[in-house]
């Protein structure tokens, strides 16, 4: 496939599933919405947003503020451009995907600290602070998931990822692989119950400054990484494109969506833990899980 | 455009890059500007390698380099008492010894560039992963099973560390909210 062929396709996944993201979290978490007014919330308040006027605070680093929203939304496409979405790509893919996912992905702590620290304003600087805290300590379990499905493909490639789940989804191989993936993920994506960054209690932390186009550009991109990283669950863990009957791409849009419509439903029913408490979780209890995992996943590769 | 003319062309501008980010290091006003140019710096280095068909490893740099400079840049704003690292202050000092330092170690690596032999062939096409596995379970085995258990049991100590019960009570102490007696309506 031509490079202007995965952009597109990249592109599409991105929107699409920003939209969807947005309509589940509407449903679920809109208080007094009803079905259709929800179908319709995403278009209106974009417009609502893009018609804001855009506030500033006193001597902000305007470059990188400005800069940080699309910073988080290209890493968001970066990760998603190793990933395979209708079926083996004819030229092969990229044979270290993985990695190049993995690498995207951890410099969203760059994007979201100084999307905080741009504002010169003290609560949205807290909030990245609480965001390099959480990070750190699931870096590393999340890392070591997402690398332990390479062990029985025996590859880096997310496109032999896939396919050597034709038998049997690493879902079932690796047990403890999804869990440990949604929960990791959805701190990365500052999603709920892992908000904490922009938590309430700090007047909406990194984005309490942000309003007007800034914000909605900042709101799509966390939604695009938030599709990305389901791209990506859906591959290593779901099977990606692998499915009967129906085309391959239906499939990974089809595996995609449940995972964002259930990481929409945790987010908004699960209750917020302290970042003290989520620091702990993530040393104490993903990080050995995590091992846990690659060994198995090893012992039983050989 | 022939494709060793792209590359020749890509690993100049991201050459360039490194170059001028890294220069950029010393003329912020700001700590964490300074760090992130720093990775800036890295990450035009790791696509260097990636474009040099060192995927592997140009992409491990550019992975590595995230996590550590948000650190560097925590740690020095702490040891600085400077919270935000918003205030303007300067990124260099010792002037005479850092040129000294600069321009000595710029003529060493030049004179490396120009007099050391490269190889010339081109890579052979083999899969990364199977390529790395060689390395790693090969001639450098001893190398990195030294520097895997070392990182292993850096783990495990993190761990043990994080799950002690320390002087100040439990791990997880102080990230609970205390529970509210009824009676007094006040915080145990």
């Amino acid at each position: 496939m031509t490079t202007l062929g995965i952009g597109i396709q990249v592109a599409a996944m991105l929107v699409g599933g920003a939209y969807v993201l947005a309509v589940a979290d509407r449903l679920i978490g809109g208080s007094g919405s009803n079905v259709r007014s929800a179908f319709s919330y995403p278009v209106k308040r974009l417009s609502f947003l893009m018609l804001q006027p855009v506030t500033t605070t006193e001597r902000p680093d305007l470059a990188a503020w400005i800069l940080a929203p699309s910073l988080l939304l290209g890493l968001a496409a970066v990760g998603a451009v190793s990933i395979p979405i209708g079926g083996p790509s004819p030229g092969g893919d990229i044979p270290a995907g993985l990695v190049l996912f993995g690498a995207a992905m951890l410099i969203v702590l760059v994007a979201v600290f100084i999307f905080g620290w741009a504002p010169n304003s003290v609560l949205p600087m807290i909030g990245g602070y609480r965001f390099a805290a959480m990070v750190l300590s699931i870096g590393i379990p999340f890392s070591l998931v997402v690398l332990t499905t390479a062990i029985p493909a025996e590859s880096l490639s997310v496109g032999t990822i896939v396919e050597s789940q034709s038998s049997l989804w690493y879902l079932l191989v690796q047990p403890l692989g999804l869990p440990i993936y949604l929960i990791t993920a959805a701190a990365i994506a500052f999603w709920g119950p892992f908000d904490l960054p922009e938590g309430t209690d700090l007047a909406g932390g990194i984005v309490a400054e942000a309003s007007g186009a800034r914000l909605a550009m900042w709101r799509f991109a966390r939604a695009a990484l938030m599709v990305t990283l389901s791209l990506m669950g859906a591959a290593v863990f779901l099977g990606g494109y692998l499915g009967p009957v129906l085309p391959g791409w239906l499939w990974t849009v089809i595996k995609t969506a449940v995972l964002l419509i259930l990481l929409a439903l945790t987010g908004r029913t699960m209750a917020r833990i302290r970042v003290q408490r989520f620091v702990w979780f993530g040393w104490v209890v993903l990080l050995p899980l995590a091992l846990v995992d690659v060994f198995v996943s090893g012992w039983v590769a050989l | 455009m022939n494709p060793g003319l792209l590359s020749y062309f890509l690993v100049s501008a991201f050459g360039i890059g490194a170059v001028v980010s890294g220069w950029l290091v010393f003329r912020t006003d700001s700590m964490l500007r300074a760090a992130y140019w720093l990775m800036v710096s890295f990450v035009a280095v790791g696509a260097m390698l990636v474009v040099l068909d060192a995927q592997f490893l140009g992409l491990i740099l550019i992975l590595m380099m995230s996590g550590e400079m948000t650190i560097m840049a925590i740690f020095m704003i702490m040891f600085m008492m400077n919270p935000a690292g918003l205030n303007p202050m300067t990124m260099v000092h010792q002037h005479r010894t850092s040129m000294v330092a600069g321009v000595g170690s710029f003529l060493v690596l030049a004179w490396v560039g120009v007099v050391a032999e490269f190889p010339d062939r081109p890579a052979p096409a083999v899969d990364p992963t199977a390529a790395l596995g060689e390395e790693l379970l090969g001639r450098s085995m001893l190398i990195f099973e030294s520097a895997g258990v070392a990182l292993l049991a850096v783990m495990i100590g993190a761990i043990a560390l994080a799950a002690k019960r320390g002087r100040f009570g439990d791990a997880d102490a102080g990230s609970v909210e205390p529970e509210i007696d009824v009676d007094t309506g006040s915080r145990t």
